[in-house]
Parts: structure tokens; sequence; C-alpha cells
């Protein structure tokens, strides 16, 4: 157990500082942490998903399912803000630095000092993204995300096809938080700190959002979602500060949470007119459609509707 | 221990409430038959294939067998495992899926339908091949597969009852529980219906229980009828022995 001193020890400047200086000086180090970190998160995360995917399968409504889960969230991160001995409570824990950090006494001080390792490890972060991308890719057009819409359509029915609801609602939990506890661990290097107060419900909701703009059960539109969302977000930031600049009387402010209005107006305008998303769902891309398309295309018949023609690649943009 | 009867129900009830919709029904289910089970509306015909399938719960008391085991403690899908499919009075379709998936989903054992298998397309792809195969000449037979790429939230109940039927029949199960399968369908379609349930039980040696209204329909396919009536079994035989029932008459039209 930490003492109140160890916790201080961890959590002080000075910690903070040997902490930078040790990532800069021993590579080995700094990258095997990385990697363990990163294990570790995966399993915290598949841990916690196993844990809440009870509360999901005594759920009849997902909605009920989203309550418990973000009022856990919230409950976790107040917890945590609050017990200094967990990551230093609310001011988080500082000096995390890139696992690339070491990089930069390579390069004389100047710019690319701290823009290669920071760069280099956007590159990693993006590299790692694409794998969680095309893996969610490969599962759902597969038997498996067959599996998955038909839970999602109807249990009681999936249930009648002899598919274990239960079972299924468990790995998937443990799947999206394995990626979820990456995502995270990913993030805190990233920015350099893991402080509980970048986790807020405001973040659920712009996920939220990033989802409703892309479309369900529709991963490229959610690429799409995730894009705009997070160029706002971001965007907001920087263009904020930029403009003081040339604007004194400017409140950065009006411009960097101004974000939220705009999602608000975004999830609005998506919920009047286009409540499945900009991008409809996809269909699941087996070879099971080739035999039936392949007849279809030699009979030269009409298209049944031309919104469920067949695809073959390629994303269903609308 | 040969057992000629695939399904056996022992004395079991279900009470919503104060209501009893299914009061202390015993019955038996010949291996490959065709049972009828008819009744009028509320005389608890959906809720006893409920009971059964598991659905819903049996008030505690009496016992299900099916192929001798004892399945009332088990929970839906397992009963469906041992081989026990159903289909709904009210067509439960996927609705976001398209007909073919919908049939594409039902046979059990698929490779690809565990999460760390599916990523890797070569070591399923074969078997979808197959399924695929199967699941046109079922649609087909069917007279769906043209519907293949329409979500089921597009197409007609006829259509709807007839896409239901086929991915029950996707899974090869040894015994269907059959929810009024002609229910909404045209009446030729509904003759053919029949005819692919005659056809599946010569092919396959399926048990087929059949809710049914259109009576013309059913007499001409089964073997055996339950008539149903508030709850209970009041009648059981040969079709053209249960026509001549005056009790059956007397449940139908009230007495």
């Amino acid at each position: 157990m930490l003492s109140g001193t160890a916790v201080g020890n961890i959590c002080n400047v000075s910690a903070m500082l040997s902490r930078e200086s040790i990532a800069l000086a021993y590579p080995a180090i700094s990258v095997s942490v990385w990697v363990i970190g990163l294990a570790f998160a995966m399993l915290a995360g598949g841990i916690m998903g196993l844990v809440v995917s009870y509360p999901a399968l005594r759920v009849k409504e997902e909605w009920f399912l989203s309550m418990i889960l973000l009022v856990g969230g919230e409950t976790f991160r107040i917890v945590v803000t609050n017990t200094p001995q967990i990551g230093c409570g609310f001011n988080g824990l500082a000096g995390i630095t890139t696992p690339f950090y070491w990089l930069s006494s390579y390069f004389p001080s100047g710019p690319l000092q701290a823009e290669v390792p920071t760069g280099l490890y956007a590159a990693v972060i993006v590299a790692l993204a694409l794998g969680c991308f095309v893996f969610a890719q490969k599962i759902c057009n597969s038997p498996y995300g067959r599996l998955l819409k038909s839970i999602r359509d109807d249990k009681v029915a999936a249930e009648s096809l002899a598919k274990d609801v239960s079972r299924v609602r468990k790995q998937i939990m443990v799947i999206g938080s394995v990626m979820a506890g990456l995502a995270g661990a990913l993030y805190v290097y990233y920015i350099g700190v893991a402080t509980p107060e970048d986790y807020i419900p405001a973040l659920t909701f712009s996920i939220w959002v990033m989802m409703i703009l892309g479309g369900f059960a529709n991963n490229r539109g959610l690429l799409v979602g995730t894009f705009v969302i997070t160029m706002l977000d971001r965007g907001s930031l920087v263009s904020g500060i930029l403009l003081q600049s040339y604007l004194a009387n400017l409140n950065p402010n009006l411009i960097v949470y101004g974000r939220y209005m705009v999602e608000a107006v975004i999830l609005l305008l998506l919920l009047v007119f286009r409540q499945k998303g900009i991008f409809p769902e996809t269909r699941i891309k087996t070879k099971a459609y080739t035999l039936f398309d392949f007849k279809k295309n030699n009979n030269a018949e009409p298209s049944n509707s031309p919104g469920e023609g067949p695809q073959t690649g390629g994303a269903a943009s609308g | 221990m040969t057992d000629e009867n695939v399904l056996r129900v022992q004395g079991i009830s279900k009470s919503f409430g104060g209501v009893t919709a299914v009061d202390n029904v015993s019955l038996a289910v010949k291996r490959g038959s065709i049972t009828g089970l008819i009744g009028p509306n509320g005389s608890g015909k959906s809720t006893l294939f409920n009971l059964i399938s598991g659905a819903e719960k049996k008030n505690p008391g009496g016992s299900i067998e099916f192929e001798g085991r004892a399945i009332d403690g088990l929970p839906p899908h397992r009963r469906s495992a041992l081989g026990l499919g159903r289909t709904f009075q009210t067509p439960r379709l996927f609705t976001g899926m398209t007909v073919l998936e919908n049939t594409m989903l039902a046979p059990r054992g698929q490779k690809g339908e565990r999460p760390f298998v599916a990523p890797f397309r070569k070591r399923w792809e074969g078997q979808e091949i197959e399924l695929a195969k199967k699941a046109q000449e079922q649609m087909t037979r069917l007279e769906i597969d043209k519907l293949y790429g329409k979500l089921t939230s597009e197409i007609s109940g006829g259509q709807m009852k007839l896409a239901q039927l086929s991915t029950a029949l996707m899974e090869d199960p040894k015994m269907l529980l059959l929810d009024e399968p002609t229910a909404g369908v045209a009446p030729r379609l509904a003759q053919d219906i029949f005819q692919s349930i005659t056809d599946e039980r010569q092919q396959k040696g399926t048990t087929f229980f059949i809710i049914e209204h259109r009576l013309e329909v059913l007499f001409k396919h089964v073997d055996t009828v339950f008539v149903m009536h508030q709850g209970r079994i009041i009648a059981e035989g040969r079709p053209e022995s249960i026509v001549k029932d005056k009790k059956l008459i007397d449940a139908y039209l009230g007495s």
C-alpha cells in the first residue's frame, strides 16, 4: 500500500522531472515501459469490460445499459479524482513522455527536437488505430458480424436460433473495452498526463455524435464522424488561440467551448433529418452474396431497389 | 430404450397474473410426424409453444422432455441447440439485416461465429459458400430468392413469414415448432409452404408441430391434430376424426 509520502514522491514536480530524464537517458526502459503500459491498459480494459457485461446481460433495453455505463464511468472518475492514491487524484500523473522521447537528444534544440518524437509516436498511434479498424471491419464482415447484428435486432429470436446471446455480449464488451484501454493508454502517452478530468461525460456525448454522424453499423462512416468531430474539437482549440493574437478583444473560450454548441446543432439536425446517420448501414460483405449477385447479373434483371443493389467493395456512401 | 415420441410434455401450466393461459397440458409428439395444434384465438397455443421453446417459463411442476431429455431447466438457446427450432406468430426477423443475412444466420456451428476466427476469412469462407448454396436452394423453394438483398423491414408480411420459415429450416432442426406459418400468405403459397414442410419431413425426417388456422390446408398434411381450448387439450386424433368431433366444433363456434 502506498503511504502518503510515497504518493507525494510519485506526484510532485521533481518526480515528474526525474521520469522525463529517465525516459531521455534510457531508450530501452522508455519503450518497454510503454509496451507494458499498453498491455496492462488492455488487460485492465478487458477486465472492466467483462465486469460491466454482467449488468449488460440483465437489462432489456440498450438505453438502460448506456445509462448504467455512463453512471459507472462517472462514479469511477469521481472516485479517482478524489483519491490521490490512484493516479495522483485531481492533478493527474504528469511527466509521461512518448516512447520516443529519447530521440530528442539526437536533434539540436529547435522545433525538430520536440516534433520528431511526437510525430513518430503519432504515426504509431495511427498505425495501431488502423489495425483496430481493420480488425473491426473483418469481424463485422463475417458470420460474427451477422451474429452481432441479430442480437442487436432481436435477442429472443437470436436465442431461438441457438445463439448464446450472453456469451456474445460478453465477448464484444471485452473486445470493445480492450480497444478502449489501448486507446486510453496511447492517448495518455501522447498528451503526457493521465488525469481523470480528460474523461468527463461530455466525451461520451462527443463520441455519441461521432457515431450518429457516421451512421450506425458502418465503420467507414464512423471514421468520417470521428474525423469531423475531432477536427472540430482540435480545430476550435487551435483557432481560438491563434485568433487571439489577431483580435485582441476576442475571448478564446467563445471558440474553444463554442464547439459544444456546434456539436449540439449537428446532433439536433441529424436527429431531425438523418436518424440513421449520414452513411447507411452496410450489408455484411461475405461471399454468400456473390452467388446471388452473380445470378442476378446473369439474368440481367432490374435491381429491386437502387439502394440495396449489389455492392462489391467500395463504401456505400450516400 | 427407443422412444417414438420426440417431444413429451407432462402436466405443464402457465398463468399470467390470475389468468391461466396453459392449464395442465400433457401431450406427446411422434418422431417424424407432422402434428397440428389448433384452437380458437386465446386458447393458449402460442403460450404452449413459448413454454416448450423456453421463451417463457412454465409454472413450477410438470415436465418437458425433448428426445428423452428434460429440457425445462435449459435456457432457450440450449433448447434450440439440441435441435428444437421454432418460428413466431408475428415474424421475428432481424430487421436491420437482409433476407439472405437472416437465412445465413441460422445454421449452428459456423466457424466464423467465433470472434477470433472471424478475422481470418480463409478459415470460414468455404463453409460460408456451402451454406450460401443451401440458403439459395431454400430461398428458391420458398420463392424469396429474389428478395435476398432486401432488408426484412422492407418486405411484406407474407414474405416475412416465408423468410422466417426459410431461416428456421436452415437450422436443420430435429423438430420445428411453427406458429401459423401461412398467416398472411397467399393461398397458393400456403399450399406450397405445406408442400415444403412435407418434403422436408420426407428428406430429413424432421418433426413438425404446427399451429395453424387454415384447417383445409393443415388437415391435408398432418398426421395428428391436438385441439386446444381455454388452455387445455380437449381433443387429439387424426384429422378426419377431429373434423367430426363435436367438442372441436363447439370450441370454434363458441358453445
